[in-house]
């Protein structure tokens, strides 16, 4: 990985950027990140499990030298978890002490509810970032969060502000780069879309998720990392309740490699399925008969 | 990157005239396109290459697309409205393309291309306009712009006769429908969420609002505020077999459904299947209620193609279970179980079905009757994962989902083989009174309930 700081001011300086931090798009994607970074709107991310959502966070953070703040989703998730808190035992300290010094009397609001005693969550750590180049905001897995909360996000990504009412609007100086991302276990609201840039991340071509095993396993050898892909790419085409993600290749080679197989023969399949599929049903419906027809469908050699 | 395209001043109010008219364009073809989404897209061609047909066609996907149903018609809609435009360089994109797209609009062969004002007005309009019915849905639902063109006539005679019978509801129908859901709302069973409300009788401390109300005190905590857990109604999923005589019955079910999403917060998704799965949510969405269910049968193309529920359960768990349920759900089928398919297959599907929710109800006309066993090999094989099992197609079996939907388990309603002795027949005073409209019309239709005289 490079700590220097890519040039993303076109979109193939995108994808060159995320290139050498070994994150490899297609042009569309890189494109989509371009225009998020040039209109300064915030990018919401869809796609199956395991096709690289996160990660495409992390890598912008890196190639524009910036801060990532991540926020996960989960139901139930308030303001009080996701903007601020007040630190309500340090609050009491502060009372009980003003009554000790008899200053209590004099104490106004303020004193107790001044910026030192607010904690800050994540939404108001990106907004309130002072160090000159604006973080990159991760909201990861927005489907898991429930309404009240989609709504809440609607006033920070659109004005990239939050209002606490002690103190006032909080604004960003410098908005914050936002991510979304979405599994779509349900479908995120219209009117959070409509302030997003949308981008569908598909799975790779055979091709391109070679280049994502080589650059991210570096060490597996080349013939190996065909055949997995290969491999994979013929598992997706069956019918399978949870079809394996890049991230399963990724697992899977790293896997294979430490277990010091250099070729898939069936019998080493059949007993690493487990880092590849996910679901008991699928790992019967593909153990055997079906993983040896699945290796005989791939030939030695391209 | 070439630099000519990127760096040559462009005249914005052509541009942005382009496109407005491409979203346009794109409205028409199904995606939910607004004029502010228009407008990054003219600002987007501002920073990228207009001479690279691929970066145009990614912008142009990162600011109208939504959803990932709407890739294919956006793609289709891209290659038809720039069609050649983007390789003759940037100067052909702006020529007017609009004009031989869509010949009744206001661009006159050889007029002045108009001006981005009137266009701005005009895509104002259709913006604030309620949809037009038949450009929007369908494409969204079957991701397919081809797919919409089917012609009324590739129906054959019988099917279209049954599509009528389908869409044709009696307003006595309707009435008993509406009511059920004023039945039905108050009392279905809430789950409990994540998110707490404040509450005098809750059980929790809320914190931040007792140190809030307490500050007068300084800080000694003189009054207790609660809070308690918000609870919502569990999300409803219908899926409704169509074929043969079920048809009647799944009408009246998916018109409560419509009923039910319009009056309520309850989250509800519709399917129906035949042969194969089609999700009907949002067609059902239109507020006319009867074209919402003509489209429902303008968008199944397989009527009387026979049933096939294994595979349409195994559609359903494997595109939708995870979109719509997510465990917490409760799940309707509306079937009498008669099965072309593998038996093998059903069981296994409605196994995996149960486990995807919260609670499998199964209506089957044919249990109302005296006697009945259920002995259809589709139904056999999915009855030992049903956690409820129902008669339907009267008011009076729906109230009794009703109680069934408010978390009653009473004695008659039981998982497995045991379930079938104890569903009661109607009793026929209760029947008779009630509905004469929902009473089957067809007096030789083998699989209605008797009626009584």
């Amino acid at each position: 990985m490079t700590t220097s700081v890519g040039d993303l001011s076109t979109a193939a300086g995108v994808q060159a950027a995320f290139r050498e931090r070994g994150y490899i798009t297609d042009g569309s994607l890189a494109t989509a990140v371009f225009l998020a970074l040039q209109l300064g709107r915030p990018l919401l991310l869809e796609g199956e499990a395991g096709v690289g959502k996160t990660e495409l966070a992390k890598v912008l953070a890196s190639s524009l030298g910036a801060r990532l703040i991540r926020l996960q989703c989960y139901e139930g998730l308030d303001v009080n978890t996701a903007v601020y808190e007040w630190n309500y035992p340090r609050q009491m300290l502060e009372i009980r002490l003003l009554e000790a010094r008899g200053a209590a009397e004099q104490a106004t609001a303020h004193d107790i509810f001044g910026p030192e005693f607010l904690i800050k969550r994540p939404l108001l750590q990106a907004l309130e970032s002072t160090d000159g180049t604006p973080p990159v905001l991760l909201i990861d897995e927005i489907d898991r969060a429930d309404e009240e909360f989609e709504a809440y996000l609607l006033e920070i990504l659109s004005d990239f502000q939050v209002t606490v009412p002690e103190i006032g609007t909080i604004k960003a100086e410098h908005p914050p780069r936002v991510i979304l991302t979405s599994n779509r276990t349900r479908e995120v609201h219209d009117a959070l879309k409509r302030r997003c840039l949308y981008h569908w991340i598909d799975y790779p071509t055979q091709e391109k998720e070679y280049e994502i095993v080589l650059a991210r396993v570096p060490t597996a050898p080349e013939m190996l990392a065909r055949r997995v892909v290969q491999f994979v790419h013929r598992l997706r085409a069956v019918d399978l309740t949870k079809v394996p993600g890049i991230a399963e290749t990724l697992d899977w080679a790293a896997a294979l490699l430490s277990l010091g197989a250099t070729e898939l023969t069936p019998q080493v399949v059949d007993e690493t399925l487990g880092v590849v599929l996910k679901y008991e049903e699928d790992i019967r419906h593909v153990r055997g008969a079906r993983v040896r027809e699945l290796l005989a469908e791939t030939p030695a050699s391209r | 990157m070439s630099e000519a395209g990127a760096t040559r001043q462009v005249d914005g109010r052509k541009l942005f005239g382009r496109a407005v008219g491409f979203g346009r364009a794109l409205r028409k073809s199904g995606l939910g396109v607004d004029l502010a989404a228009a407008i990054d897209f003219a600002r987007a061609l501002e920073i990228v290459d207009i001479g690279d047909r691929n970066q145009v066609r990614a912008a142009g996907e990162a600011v109208f697309v939504r959803r990932k149903d709407d890739l294919p018609p956006y793609h289709a809609t891209f290659d038809a409205y720039w069609r050649g435009r983007l390789d003759l360089g940037a100067e052909a994109l702006l020529e007017d393309p609009w004009q031989e797209l869509i010949p009744d609009d206001q661009g006159q062969p050889g007029a002045e291309p108009p001006l981005a004002g009137d266009e701005r007005i005009e895509a104002g309009e259709d913006q604030s306009g309620m949809p037009l019915p038949g450009d929007h849905d369908e494409s969204a639902e079957e991701g397919d712009p081809d797919a919409l063109s089917i012609s009324p006539d590739a129906y054959s005679k019988m099917e279209a006769l049954r599509h009528r019978e389908f869409d044709r509801m009696t307003p006595a129908e309707l009435r008993d429908a509406e009511r059920l859901v004023d039945l039905l709302v108050p009392k279905l069973e809430r789950r409990r969420t994540r998110r707490y409300e404040l509450h005098p009788h809750g059980r929790r401390i809320a914190p931040r609002a007792m140190f809030r109300s307490n500050l007068g005190t300084g800080g000694e905590i003189l009054r207790w505020v609660w809070r308690r857990p918000v609870k919502r109604p569990r999300p409803l999923v219908v899926i409704c077999d169509i074929s043969g005589s079920m048809e009647r019955h799944s009408r009246l079910l998916l018109r409560f459904v419509q009923a039910l999403a319009a009056q309520s917060t309850v989250h509800t998704e519709s399917f129906v299947f035949g042969t194969r799965l089609t999700r009907v949510t949002r067609l059902l969405r239109d507020r006319d209620r009867d074209r919402a269910l003509a489209r429902v049968a303008d968008s199944v193309t397989d009527w009387a193609g026979g049933t096939r529920i294994g595979e349409s359960f195994h559609e359903f768990n494997t595109k939708w279970a995870r979109r719509t349920l997510r465990t917490s759900g409760v799940v309707i089928v509306v079937s009498d179980g008669w099965d072309r398919g593998d038996p093998a297959l059903v069981a296994v599907e409605a196994a995996r079905l149960r486990r995807n929710c919260h609670r499998l109800v199964w209506l089957n006309p044919l249990a109302g009757t005296a006697g009945y066993q259920p002995l259809a090999a589709g139904m056999r094989a999915a009855f030992p994962y049903i956690d409820d099992f129902l008669a339907a197609g009267t008011v009076a079996s729906l109230e009794r989902l009703g109680e069934v939907l408010a978390g009653a388990r009473a004695a008659d309603v039981r998982r497995g083989s045991e379930a079938a002795a104890h569903v009661p027949p109607v009793p026929p005073e209760e029947l008779a009174p009630m509905l004469p409209a929902i009473l089957p019309t067809t007096p030789d239709d083998p699989n209605a309930p008797k009626r009584i005289a």
